[in-house]
Parts: structure tokens; C-alpha cells; sequence
């Protein structure tokens, strides 16, 4: 019988969790909505359906000709600008992921370089580092990330630099841990004793062995990202109509909540569902990865 | 001798009341009237062009003379806007010094102000000293809420008995309810899409014409509008008299838009902004759902608009400063029905350079018109500056927007006002004590003189009183605190004869004083009283201007 390796380990405990499983499938569908976001969708995301429907036809429930339905399709229905809801909510998809990723891309490649260098450098440096991120930390997340926008102005990328910024000293701290828990083993000394530079071991010896937990972090960080941009979307300091993002349809439409709950249920089950599913697989990876709880 | 003891104890009491002051204590009255004029050094020379007044003069107890530098005959119409409402003499002076007059209105109306819970909600109870028809329920407490649907809940609820501004999607819910009412607002008010001719490429009088014919104004009212809403022949409401003369605007014809286009050098379209302020207006009941239709169809000339919305304040000041450099979405809502308020406002020689260059067609047109009584040169001048309108197309007139108030079926006098002037006191609250309104936002102040939102004017006009004053539930004017103004035959000076035995809530008694001083006051910028929340008294600025400019508050930069 050949010995495992530690991925493999680790992906057969990943999938021998019910709960990740589900996070996968959803998650999995998310990606193919977004990568097939042309294909699946009918309709133009930001197109106002001029001499397709009718007028009267907005804000129409969901039409599907299976059901029995005559007319153009419209799946999730049609919004207060006759546009189909459907469309929006594949297309929010991809942008929903392209935000979450990005978004949390940021903070880590930033938090984990400030947590790096905080941990292994020490002294001065460290306290100094660290008590900037103390001070980020201080502030409500997203009133810190209001309070951002609200200076560099509104918009969808600003909305993900806001939330990237206010994510950093969560990184930051988990790195740092990391390498102060490294920073003195054996091989570290080791790779000291042959002549290794101190960024080489920084970046080449103690770095690859310091990135489980910020992988596992930023899973679950991404459904709280997704989630943060979509709430600025909500408020009007994200992205900016019409473009098709899930928190600004909410955002949009919320007076229409009980007269036409279509165009606003949509849309939340969106986020729900894929914040769930990123908190599922984080966690899944969490139990798959850590260690302590190999079985 | 008992009788006489009571009266000379009573005379003493007073006295020392009158000595003492104090906001509560009622201004002390003058024995002898003395006749006064402002300026008091004699009528200001008036320089050519000049509009407005030159002096005001109170001559007796009852009798007060306004002076004007030029015909008005929209005068008696400006004097029953809510922004001049007549305050006390002794209360200006005792509660501009201090400010506190924004937030502690004094006026001779049905309802006293009682309480501004910042916040929350603004209470008012019933004058009982009221010298007209008394109010109907004992409190009036009007309340805030900006989403449509947290006040129909307010109503449905039974937390309010009358929402304003309901959402257009609500309307049919809200008629089918057997528990409430709807009173429809006729739409005096206009939509219009603005472009400033400073700016390439709106500098061509073909691209705006282009645009003109592109917009399909009546999609916009049926997917967007209520009932009672109604695409824009012509900028001022046909309600209006004179509003309507002349040729009705371009209908769409996008062959037609395309050909111009082509002919000024952009076959292609162009790239542009559409700004707007994402605030619920009669006129504009969905800004970003309107905004977001217009977009798309000017995409069928190739024109890509990128949805700009800005703060609230940020835009109308860019739009003002004209600083828009695309297209921008605003509105105006009437402050008394004559055409003087919506053109003169927009395209008259004093109007802001939001749409850039004036056109002379237009703004002679416009003076000539507003100088004259005569029905048939009016009719005659507002065709000629309509077509100018039409001709050069500074903007598009898209739609007279109509909106609803809401209110419990069991209100009884409940209504609506094309001018968003509802009376709460001639509504009875199915014999409650109370009755709440919630209204869209919190106002920015209650010296009304210095404000501009409805929100404020709205509680203004429930506790003060102006010398004219709208029918309730219509835009026609009704003499209040004057019981006439006669003007000469030349319209340069108008003789207002004053209500007598009318008391303001602090106990001093109405006359031709109150009403001197508070003109004064707004109009002379180095007036003593003249002090408001941002002493800008804006709408004065708009009608008459001011006396002594150079005193004048300065807008922030």
C-alpha cells in the first residue's frame, strides 16, 4: 500500500465532509453561471427590454413556458426597468466571484507581506506593524469600508479596495502567527546555518509552510467579502447602476419588496447561497487541513 | 372699586411681562401706530432691468404698501408662497439673534408649534386663539420616513393616518384597500433632461435637437408614473394659464435623430454623462429606473450615457454652477401657478447657467411677458417664448409627473395640493386626538423665509400664515392676512389692506408692523433680523433679489 501524500490526505478529508460537499456543488454551479453567464442567459444583463415586452410587463413574476407560461421567458421575472431578472442574477455571478476573489487576493498579498515581516523581523518593526493593523481593527469593518469610499469616492472597484483594505490586518495577524511559529525551527536554522539570506528564508523556506491557514482564511474570507461589497452595492457606494451586481439590485428595488418580492428574493438567495458556499468549503478546508484534527 | 382694584392689578402684571420679555411673553404693543417705510430713507432708485421691490411702507395698523421696480403681475401669486409668511415684529428680533427662530416657529396659524424631536418627528397643537376655522384634531405630529414602503407599512399599520409621495407600485394596492384612501396630486411640476451648451457636444444645437427627437417620453410615463402623470407638451404645466401657447414639443422620431446626428459630425453617437440625484420628486418617482430607460434609449442613436448620481446638494449645485458637462435629470415642482415660476426660473435673464448661454428669444420674450396684465400680450409672449424654447431646446421637457397622498379611510377632509400644501387642519382623524402625517424627510428648518424643501414648508405652512394663501386642495390663490391687495394701473404699487384682530401664538396682535418688518428683514441683506439658518433666504433672492447685496451670505464654495 503507497503512502498518501499530504494533499491527497487532505482532499479525501475535504470530501468525506457532508457539509463541504455541498459547498463544492454550489459552488461549482456558481462558476459554471458565471463562466456560461453569455450562454445561459437570454438577455442583455443591462439591456431595458425596448420592443421585446411591453411596459405593463414590468416588473411581470417569473414566466417559464414549462409551467405553461406563453411569451418570451423570463425566469426570475422582469425588474422595474422590464429587464430580465434572470440575466442579472448569472451575470451578478460572475461579477460576485471576480469580486470576492479579487478582493480578498488583495488583502492577503498585502496582510500576509505586513504579518511576514511583522513575525519574522521582530522587535520595533513588528510592534510597529502591528499596532497599525490594531488600529484598522479597532473600526466596524464596514464603517471603516463606508467611511473609505465615502474619500475615494463610489464604485465597484473602490467598493473592493475599501474591503480589501479593512480585510488586510485579519491576514496580517494570521501570517504573523504563522511565521512566529516557524521563525525558529530547525530547518529554518538550518537554512541559516548554509548562508541563506534572511529574505530567502523568509520568502522561500518559512512562507510556503505559513500558507495553510491564510488559504483557509481566505476561503471563508471570500463569502464575507462578496457579502461587505454587495452591502456598499445596497447603500449605493459600490457598483453603480445598472451595472447587474446582486446588492445593488437589492439596493435598487427594496421598496418593492412586498408588491413585487421577485426581483429582490433573487437576488438575496444569490448571496446566500454562495456566501454559504465558500463558509462551507472554508470550513471543510479548516477540518481538512488542520493538522490537530487529522483523523 | 373691586372691578377697578382687578384692572390696575392686571395693568401691572402686563406691564411687568412687557418689561421682562422673553420668547413666551407676547411683544409689546404700540399704543399709537407710527407709519414706517423701508428703506426709510426713501424708495430705491431702480436701475434699468431692475425687478422687485423699491419699498415697502406700513401706513396704518392695516394698511401696507408694497413698491416694485417693475410690473409683476404675478405679485399677490409670489406673496402666497410659504416662504413669506408673516412673523412678529417683537419675535424676530427676540429669536433671529439667537437663531432659535429655526427651530422655534411663531406664526397666527391653526396649528402652535409645540416640540422638534430631532430625529423623529415634529409635534403641533391647535391654536385655539385661531382667528379663521379652527383645526380639527388638538395635535398635528408630523413624522419622516424616506423608503415608500416603511410609510405605507406606517399606514397600513395604523402608525400614521396619511403617507406622502406614495410609490407608483403602491397605488393600486392602496386604492383596492377598502381601509384607506388615495388622493391623487395633479402633476404641477416638470421633468427635464438639461444640457448645457458650454460643453461640446450639446454646444450644437442638432445633437440637442438629435436627443429631442430620440426620447421617448411617453414609455417613460406609462412604465414609470402614476395616474395623472402626463407627457410634456411644454415646460410649464397646461393647468397653468399662458403656459401652454405656442407649438407642442418634438415627438420621437429616431430616423430623424439619427439624420441630425449624422449632419453635426457624429454618425457614430458619442459618449457622454446623465447625472442625477437619486431623491423620490413628484416628478421623478424612480430617478435611477428613469435615468437607467433614458440610457437605453439613447443607445438607439449611439449615444452612451453613463448613469452619474450624485449627492443630493452636490448636484443641484453643479448643476447650477453649471458644471454638468453630459446630460442631467432634474426637475421643478410649483411654488404658485403662473408661468413666471417655471420659465422665468429656467430661461429668464436672472436664471443660473445651468443649461449655459441664454438665448435672447427666449429671455425678451420672457421679460415682456412678466411685465404685462393683459391676457392677450401674455398669451401672445409665452407662445413666442415657448417656440423659442422649442427652437433652440435648452433642455427636454419630458413629464408633469403626478403623485398620491395616502390617508385612513376614516380621515375626514382628507386631500391632496398640486403644490404639496395640505392642510392638517381641516383633517379629522376618525375623531382621534391626533393626527400624523409622514412625509418623505426631515426639514432643514423652520424659518421658512431660508428654507427651499417642501419637507419644511409643509410644517411652516400648518403654523403661519402669509397674506395670501392657496385654496385648500388647489393652486388658487386665497387672500389670508390681507383681505385684498390692490394694485395701481401700472402694477408698480400694490395696497394691501391687513386682517384685523388676528393674534400670533405669543400673544402680540397681527399688524401692518409684523408685516414691514418681516419683508425687510428677508429682503435688505444689512437688516438686523435678517439672519437664517444659511441666510441665503433663496427664494427671495430668486423673485425680487436683495436690498444692500453686498451684505448678502455668500454660498459655501
Amino acid at each position: 500500500m503507497s503512502a498518501q501524500t499530504p494533499f491527497r490526505r487532505a482532499l479525501r478529508s475535504f470530501l468525506e465532509q457532508r457539509t463541504a460537499r455541498v459547498g463544492l456543488i454550489i459552488f461549482s454551479v456558481l462558476l459554471l453561471a458565471a463562466i456560461g453567464a453569455d450562454v445561459i442567459s437570454s438577455y442583455d444583463p443591462t439591456g431595458v427590454l425596448i420592443g421585446v415586452e411591453p411596459t405593463a410587463k414590468r416588473l411581470a413574476g417569473p414566466c417559464i413556458n414549462l409551467f405553461g407560461c406563453e411569451g418570451p421567458q423570463h425566469v426570475f421575472g422582469l425588474d422595474s426597468n422590464v429587464r430580465d431578472v434572470f440575466s442579472r442574477v448569472i451575470h451578478g455571478a460572475r461579477l460576485s466571484l471576480q469580486v470576492g476573489v479579487l478582493t480578498v487576493g488583495f488583502a492577503i498579498v498585502i496582510g500576509t507581506l505586513i504579518g511576514a515581516v511583522a513575525g519574522f523581523v521582530g522587535g520595533w518593526v513588528d510592534n510597529l506593524l502591528m499596532r497599525l493593523m490594531d488600529v484598522l481593527l479597532a473600526f466596524p469593518s464596514l464603517l471603516l469600508a463606508i467611511a473609505i469610499v465615502t474619500v475615494i469616492g463610489p464604485g465597484l472597484l473602490n467598493a473592493q479596495i475599501a474591503i480589501g483594505i479593512v480585510a488586510i490586518p485579519i491576514y496580517a495577524r494570521v501570517m504573523r502567527a504563522s511565521v512566529l511559529g516557524l521563525r525558529d525551527r530547525e530547518f529554518v536554522s538550518a537554512s541559516r546555518a548554509l548562508g541563506s539570506s534572511e529574505a530567502g528564508i523568509l520568502f522561500r523556506k518559512i512562507l510556503p509552510n505559513a500558507l495553510t491557514p491564510i488559504i483557509v482564511q481566505g476561503t471563508l474570507g471570500i463569502g464575507g467579502a462578496i457579502l461587505d461589497v454587495a452591502a456598499l452595492s445596497f447603500l449605493g457606494l459600490g457598483a453603480q447602476p445598472p451595472t447587474p451586481e446582486w446588492g445593488s439590485m437589492i439596493g435598487g428595488d427594496r421598496n418593492l419588496l412586498f408588491s413585487s418580492p421577485h426581483v429582490v428574493v433573487f437576488p438575496g438567495i444569490a448571496i446566500t447561497l454562495t456566501v454559504l458556499a465558500f463558509n462551507l468549503i472554508g470550513d471543510g478546508l479548516r477540518d481538512a487541513l488542520d493538522p490537530r484534527l487529522q483523523r | 372699586m373691586k372691578n377697578l382694584r382687578i384692572g390696575a392689578i392686571s395693568a401691572a402684571i402686563l406691564m411687568v411681562a412687557a418689561a421682562c420679555g422673553g420668547s413666551s411673553a407676547p411683544a409689546a404693543e404700540s399704543v399709537d401706530f407710527s407709519a414706517r417705510s423701508w428703506p426709510e430713507a426713501g424708495a430705491v432708485a431702480c436701475a434699468a432691468g431692475a425687478t422687485g421691490l423699491s419699498q415697502i411702507t406700513s401706513v396704518d395698523e392695516s394698511t401696507v404698501v408694497f413698491k416694485l421696480c417693475a410690473p409683476d403681475v404675478a405679485f399677490t401669486q409670489k406673496l402666497a408662497l410659504t416662504n413669506f409668511v408673516v412673523n412678529d415684529s417683537g419675535y424676530l428680533k427676540a429669536h433671529t439673534a439667537d437663531g432659535s427662530i429655526v427651530e422655534k416657529p411663531n406664526g397666527t396659524g391653526p396649528f402652535s408649534f409645540k416640540a422638534w424631536e430631532k430625529g423623529s418627528q415634529i409635534v403641533l397643537n391647535r391654536f385655539d386663539g385661531y382667528w379663521g376655522t379652527k383645526a380639527k384634531a388638538k395635535t398635528a405630529v408630523i413624522q419622516w420616513q424616506d423608503e415608500a414602503a416603511a410609510r405605507l407599512l406606517s399606514l397600513q399599520s395604523g402608525a400614521a393616518d396619511a403617507i406622502d409621495n406614495v410609490a407608483p407600485t403602491d397605488f393600486a394596492a392602496i386604492s383596492a384597500d377598502s381601509t384607506l384612501s388615495l388622493k391623487a396630486r395633479e402633476g404641477l411640476n416638470i421633468l427635464y433632461l438639461g444640457m448645457n451648451n458650454a460643453f461640446k457636444p450639446f454646444d450644437d444645437v442638432r445633437v440637442r435637437k438629435a436627443i429631442a427627437l430620440a426620447v421617448d417620453r411617453q414609455r417613460l410615463v406609462d412604465t414609470f408614473y402614476p395616474g395623472g402623470s402626463v407627457v410634456a407638451t411644454h415646460f410649464t404645466p397646461c393647468s397653468i394659464e399662458f403656459a401652454c401657447e405656442g407649438d407642442d414639443w418634438y415627438a420621437q422620431d429616431i430616423a430623424a435623430a439619427k439624420a441630425l446626428l449624422a449632419e453635426a459630425g457624429y454618425p457614430n453617437g458619442f459618449k457622454t454623462t446623465l447625472a442625477l440625484r437619486d431623491k423620490v420628486r413628484g416628478y421623478l418617482p424612480a430617478p435611477v429606473d428613469v435615468a437607467t430607460d433614458i440610457q437605453a434609449q439613447l443607445k438607439a442613436i449611439g449615444i452612451d450615457a453613463t448613469l452619474d448620481v450624485q449627492e443630493s446638494t452636490t448636484f443641484l449645485d453643479n448643476s447650477s454652477a453649471g458644471k454638468l458637462t453630459g446630460l442631467h435629470l432634474l426637475g421643478w415642482g410649483a411654488d404658485y401657478p403662473d408661468p413666471t415660476n417655471f420659465l422665468d426660473y429656467h430661461f429668464g435673464a436672472n436664471s443660473s447657467v445651468q443649461f449655459g448661454a441664454k438665448f435672447d428669444a427666449i429671455t425678451s420674450a420672457l421679460s415682456k411677458a412678466g411685465a404685462t396684465a393683459d391676457p392677450a400680450q401674455r398669451k401672445a409672449l409665452y407662445a413666442e417664448a415657448n417656440n423659442a424654447i422649442r427652437e433652440n431646446i435648452p433642455m427636454i421637457p419630458m413629464v408633469h409627473g403626478g403623485s398620491g397622498v395616502a390617508f385612513k379611510a376614516d380621515v375626514a377632509g382628507a386631500h391632496s395640493s398640486p403644490l404639496g400644501n395640505e392642510e392638517l387642519s381641516v383633517m379629522d382623524p376618525g375623531g382621534r386626538d391626533s393626527i400624523v402625517w409622514i412625509q418623505n424627510g426631515e426639514p432643514g428648518g423652520l424659518y421658512c423665509a431660508d428654507e427651499t424643501d417642501g419637507e419644511s414648508l409643509r410644517v411652516c405652512g400648518q403654523v403661519q400664515e402669509g397674506l395670501f394663501g392657496f385654496k385648500t386642495g388647489t393652486a388658487e390663490v386665497k387672500p389670508l392676512l390681507a383681505t385684498k391687495c390692490d394694485a395701481s394701473a401700472d402694477l408698480l404699487t400694490w395696497t394691501c389692506t391687513l386682517q384685523k384682530g388676528v393674534k400670533f401664538h405669543n400673544g402680540a396682535t397681527f399688524d401692518a408692523s409684523d408685516v414691514l418688518d418681516t419683508f425687510a428683514s428677508i429682503w435688505d441683506c444689512s437688516h438686523p433680523y435678517h439672519k437664517g439658518r444659511t441666510s441665503m433666504f433663496e427664494y427671495w433672492g430668486l423673485i425680487s433679489g436683495f436690498l444692500n447685496p453686498d451684505a448678502c451670505a455668500k454660498p459655501a464654495e
